[in-house]
């Protein structure tokens, strides 16, 4: 403990009482808690949303290269996929890998179609939450 | 084998926010992960925000800015491997 | 789907489809007051599966943007909770443009009190004896708060009444209009309830919240403040969108907290409870 006093003909230094009291915890005690999400928010997340290609009122329709809903069997368009995709599954396929079940068009024709659904669509609320930074 | 050297973010990479006399609520942009932390934590990470520092210097730099009452060391490297653990500072 | 229905509740539109139409025409009877929504935020799906074995009894299946994979279907007949549980499953999960709470939502002179707890607190049951007694109801099962304006929107769904919830409801409301009573549900029986017409017609018209309460049923009225502290982790736990929201979320929470005084209330009944928070109101 240091009990040296300032001498009398030095400048005060600040006094110790104009300064908070800081106190370090004990070495057992906790000063940090992290919040961890309700179970309905970890339920919540990505991995419990789909997304159908095209919407149910299409279904059976088929995509075109741009993503567009076509009737089934145009030429150069793809069948669509058997089960809707999963948001994990389209966050993935959208930084670069690919849609299971997908050759390298029919999943660039997937993904397009998903990158133009709209509010109201089947799909777009999972999709909207994709693009958020968490969840 | 020099001493380690703490850092927190700075404070464009934090969102802080104190809640209550006892409370400070920490948003942490880069993990977004909200962290609820009382003194001496909330001081710790300022004084370490402007450049990394020993535990040693860490613990001058607060004894001027604050009355250390309690100065034990162990308790000071408690306090700081608990932030080291949640990730909001980094022991290089 | 075969039959729909397009609704808004507050700020949130839906569409309800299936592809039988009972449950859609028991839906249109109590929303028939409601606005239709022109461009719905939410779908929702009911689809009736009759399986081929038969010792499994036919069940109605919820299906939507979100779901969760070990929700079990419901028998038939309880087709309209599923519809309103789906409801609120897809704002639960997929809600983001507002930080919601699971709170029951009053409002007065402008100023909402906002009523938090889990599902079985007594929030519908409170919602309604206050909506009674001058209040307007704002719901009884999401506080959407707006995170950039702090306000409270409202979002006055058809009130989820449970158990002996229905008797104190229908007491107090004996001229509202009800849905059927739905014994045997997971939560018992429920039945649900039409908010009034106040209630329906305010239904763009947000409130600033002034008052949060932690409300707990079955011991002598008392009461307590709640730090800013034990309330923000508190409702970081009855939030459903707190993490997804992020930044946003935290502020939106952080300001709610630090703005609005908490407290904490045991109550024997629901008249205590009422007189109760008619006591602390007056004195906020």
């Amino acid at each position: 403990m240091d009990e040296r006093q300032p001498p009398a003909d030095e400048p005060r230094a600040e006094p110790a009482n104009r300064r908070r009291v800081l106190m370090l915890g004990a070495v057992g005690a906790a000063a940090v808690v992290s919040i961890r999400p309700a179970l309905a928010q970890t339920a919540g997340s990505v991995l419990n949303c789909e997304i159908p290609v095209p919407d149910r009122g299409r279904a059976g329709s088929f995509i075109d290269a741009d993503g567009g809903v076509v009737a089934p069997g145009t030429k150069g368009a793809f069948a669509p996929p058997p089960r809707p995709f999963k948001g994990e599954e389209v966050k993935r396929a959208l930084t670069g890998s690919q849609l299971p079940g997908t050759s390298y068009e029919s999943n660039r024709a997937y993904v397009n179609y998903i990158r133009r659904l709209q509010r109201g669509q089947g799909g777009f609320t999972c999709f909207a939450s994709l693009q958020m930074p968490r969840g | 084998m020099a001493d380690p050297l703490f850092r927190a973010p700075t404070v464009d990479l934090l969102h802080v926010c104190p809640l209550d006399d006892a409370f400070t609520a920490i948003f942490h942009r880069a993990s977004g992960i909200t962290h609820l932390l009382v003194s001496p934590a909330p001081e710790i990470l300022a004084a370490l925000a402007d450049a990394p520092l020993t535990q040693a210097a860490l613990r001058d730099r607060l004894a001027a800015a604050y009355d250390l009452a309690d100065a034990d060391p162990q308790a000071l490297a408690a306090r700081l491997a608990e932030l080291v653990e949640v990730g909001l500072i980094d022991a290089a | 789907m075969r039959h729909s229905l397009a609704v808004r509740i507050g700020p949130i539109g839906y569409r309800i489809g299936a592809d039988w139409r009972a449950p859609i025409d028991r839906l249109r009877d109590l929303y028939r007051d409601y606005p239709s929504a022109d461009v719905p935020d939410f779908t929702v799906r009911l689809s009736a599966t009759r399986p081929w074995r038969r010792w499994i009894r036919p069940s109605v299946a919820i299906a939507g943007d979100f779901t969760l994979p070990e929700a079990a279907p419901l028998p038939l007949a309880q087709a309209l909770l599923a519809a309103e549980m789906a409801m609120n499953l897809q704002l639960a999960l997929g809600g983001r443009r507002h930080l919601l709470l699971h709170a029951a939502v009053v409002e007065r002179d402008g100023q909402a009190v906002v009523l938090t707890g889990e599902s079985g607190a007594g929030k519908s049951t409170l919602a309604t004896l206050l909506a009674a007694r001058g209040w307007r109801f704002m719901g009884d099962e999401f506080a959407l708060l707006d995170p950039v304006t702090g306000l409270v929107d409202p979002f006055p769904r058809l009130v989820s009444l449970k158990n002996g919830g229905i008797a104190a409801a229908r007491a107090a409301w004996p001229h509202a209009r009800y849905g059927p009573t739905l014994a045997g549900t997971p939560k018992g029986t429920i039945r649900h309830m039409v908010p009034d017409a106040e209630a329906i017609a305010a239904m763009d018209v947000p409130a600033t919240p002034a008052l949060l309460l932690f409300p707990r049923f079955g011991a002598a009225s008392d009461s307590r403040h709640v730090p800013p502290s034990e309330a923000f982790v508190r409702l970081t736990q009855a939030s459903t969108n707190y993490v997804a929201l992020g930044e946003a979320g935290f502020a939106a929470l952080t300001r709610f907290v630090r703005t609005v005084p908490a407290m904490a209330i045991d109550y024997p009944d629901g008249d205590a409870a009422v007189a109760q928070l008619e006591a602390l109101w007056a004195m906020r």
